[in-house]
Parts: structure tokens; C-alpha cells; sequence
């Protein structure tokens, strides 16, 4: 009897476990369709060679975030390229409603101007800020990007810099919709900007 | 009494492919190896710095390798790969890349590539660099590479269930 009253309250516990967590990751979901990654990223201010530039400028806009360096040969042209290509392929009305941003992480060589000169290469709607280490130490913890300056004593590049490579969705209200990793195709960049374009 | 003629006939063509082979074993890298679709990515004339990519196919019967590369249009020319360790690029120098026997080895955006740093001059899209390739046994080839626009570059590369070849 007490055996079988055991077994039936460790039924009720499985039964109220499968539940909560059926309710919450139903929550969870809700919460990213309809809220994004609230409290991840934010607002920063950083230099651009026509002055301060700030996440919040762009409000109303989707935004393309991207951290990277002016003389990585590679990865960050493959990046920005995919991100031009991405702002290209969208119906013409939004075009005007997407701005890219992208952060040299290397300020020992990128000034502000080199930043913006390397960014509007790829397009016009990318402009390129930098700023003093620290800061952007900062930015790049509030968004989770990995940036680390490693010697290359064989090189004649001197220093190389070990990068994450995302691209941050971010909605016009300035809340982060999705991180979209280094490889993803311009279309399925330019399908996150137009989620992010109609969620905020 | 008609046995030898076989067998000279057939040691003749023993001695004629052995003669043939001979000159394939000792095939210098510069002769076996043959360079396809080389391009070098255009840069913003602000960037001093740019990345040469080539396939390289060895039709030899021996392995071969790429250990240095020399170009008019940068001061230093180094081989260098890229790691991808849980989303953090990594970019080092590599001293050779090996080039495996009957093997087509692809130095391309995210892996080996050429990389030319300090550039003598801009790297516009339509220009074209020359590139010397220089081989593990010391002979070496010159290729020349149409400078390609970032976006150009990128574009081949989404089509993941495609294989270009020498594209």
C-alpha cells in the first residue's frame, strides 16, 4: 500500500516536471520571437572619422553589427561582403531602413578613418568606428564577440588578431534579434534583417 | 624457336615503360603541379594588406609542396591558414603546405592562402598580380591572378553542394 502510494507520487512529480518545463521552454520560445535577446549587446558610442557614432543613431533601422580588423585578409572581407550582398539582395523600401556598422577591434592600426574607408568599400549603409582599447573591450563583452592580439614573430604581419566572427541582427527598437555565425549565406542574413525589421 | 620473339617483344616494352617512367618519377613540382583559378581579393586602397587563393592539382605520382611565394605586388609574400576554434578565427603562418600526389589541394577563404602583405599598390578589381610559386624541391612557377572584388570572391562560395573545380 505505501509502496504503491510511492509510485504514484513519484508519477505526480513526473507528470508536474513534464509540464513546468513544457510550459517554460514554450515561454522561452515566445519570449525569442517576440522579444529577442533583451538585455544582451546594448547601446555603446564609438568613433567614427565624422565624430561619435552610437548604436541608438540607428534607431528605427535593422542593424548589421560586425567585429573585425582592416588588414585581416579573409575572414572579415568575407563577412562584410556577405553583409553588402545581404543589404542588396532586400526589396528596395527596406534598403534604406538596414545600416551596417563595423567595429575595428585593431585601433593600433585602424584609425577611425581607416575603419570607415575599409567599411564603405564593401557598402555605403557600413560605417566604420574604432576607439580606445578598453571600450571597445567593453562593447565586445556586452555582445559576447572574442577579440585577442596574438604575436607572430614569423610574420611579417607583426600581430595577427584571433576574432569571433558574427553578425548581430539587431531591431530597430535596438534590441539584439540573432547572431548569425561566420558562413552564413547573404540570403539568410537579409531573411534575419527583414525578422528583425518587422519584430521591433 | 619462335619463343624469343615474344619475349623480346615483351621486354622491349618493359625497358619502354620504364623509360617513360623514369622522366615522371623525377617530374620537377613546376611541371606536376598545375595551378588553377587563381585570384587575389581587391582591398580598399587604405588596407596594406591582401590574400592571394589558388588550386593547386599534382599530377605527379609524388607528393609535392608549396613552401614560399614571391609577387611584384607586395613587399613579403607568406603562406598562412586560418582555424575556425569554436567560432574564434585564428590566423597563423605556415611554413609549407603539402601537396599530396594526384591531388587537388584548394587554398581558400577560410583555410591556406597566399597572403600578401605591405602592398606595393592598390589592389583594384580588373588589374591582375603575378604570382612565383615556390616548390619544396626548389623549382618553381609563375601564375598570374585576376584581382577579384570581396563580393565577386564571396559569391562562389555559398553553394555548398556545388564543386566548381578550378571556379
Amino acid at each position: 500500500m505505501t509502496q504503491t502510494r510511492y509510485r504514484l507520487l513519484l508519477i505526480a512529480i513526473g507528470l508536474a516536471a513534464l509540464v513546468v518545463g513544457w510550459y517554460s521552454a514554450g515561454q522561452l520560445q515566445t519570449r525569442s520571437a517576440d522579444r529577442g535577446l533583451e538585455g544582451f549587446g546594448g547601446d555603446f558610442t564609438l568613433e567614427s572619422a565624422q565624430g561619435p557614432v552610437s548604436l541608438d543613431d540607428y534607431r528605427g533601422k535593422a542593424v548589421a553589427l560586425y567585429f573585425g580588423y582592416a588588414s585581416c585578409p579573409d575572414v572579415c572581407p568575407t563577412s562584410l561582403a556577405n553583409m553588402a550582398s545581404a543589404f542588396q539582395a532586400l526589396p528596395e523600401d527596406e534598403q534604406d531602413r538596414v545600416q551596417g556598422i563595423f567595429i575595428s577591434v585593431d585601433p593600433e592600426r585602424d584609425s577611425p578613418a581607416v575603419a570607415q574607408e575599409y567599411a564603405q568599400a564593401f557598402d555605403p549603409r557600413i560605417v566604420g568606428v574604432t576607439g580606445a582599447l578598453d571600450t571597445l573591450q567593453q562593447v565586445s563583452r556586452a555582445y559576447g564577440a572574442i577579440f585577442a592580439k596574438v604575436d607572430m614573430e614569423d610574420s611579417a604581419m607583426g600581430y595577427a588578431m584571433d576574432h569571433s566572427s558574427v553578425i548581430y541582427v539587431i531591431r530597430p527598437d535596438g534590441v539584439v534579434h540573432s547572431l548569425v555565425q561566420h558562413g552564413t549565406s547573404p540570403d539568410q542574413i537579409a531573411d534575419s534583417l527583414q525578422e528583425a525589421l518587422r519584430a521591433g | 624457336m619462335t619463343l624469343p620473339i615474344p619475349f623480346l617483344g615483351r621486354a622491349a616494352a618493359l625497358a619502354a615503360v620504364l623509360l617513360a617512367a623514369a622522366p615522371a618519377l623525377a617530374e620537377q613540382a613546376a611541371d606536376a603541379v598545375h595551378p588553377m583559378g587563381a585570384y587575389a581579393r581587391a582591398v580598399p586602397p587604405v588596407v596594406k594588406n591582401s590574400a592571394a587563393y589558388l588550386t593547386l592539382h599534382n599530377s605527379a605520382d609524388a607528393g609535392h609542396a608549396l613552401v614560399g611565394a614571391a609577387s611584384p605586388a607586395a613587399r613579403v609574400v607568406e603562406l598562412h591558414t586560418h582555424s575556425n576554434d569554436d567560432g574564434v578565427m585564428r590566423m597563423r603562418r605556415i611554413e609549407r603546405i603539402p601537396l599530396p600526389a594526384g591531388e587537388a589541394t584548394r587554398l581558400e577563404p577560410g583555410g591556406h592562402h597566399i597572403m600578401l602583405i605591405d602592398l606595393t599598390g592598390p589592389l583594384e578589381a580588373g588589374g591582375e598580380v603575378e604570382l612565383e610559386l615556390r616548390f619544396a624541391d626548389g623549382s618553381s612557377r609563375t601564375v598570374a591572378a585576376p584581382v577579384r572584388k570581396p563580393g565577386e570572391v564571396g559569391a562562389g562560395h555559398h553553394h555548398h553542394h556545388h564543386d566548381h573545380g578550378s571556379d
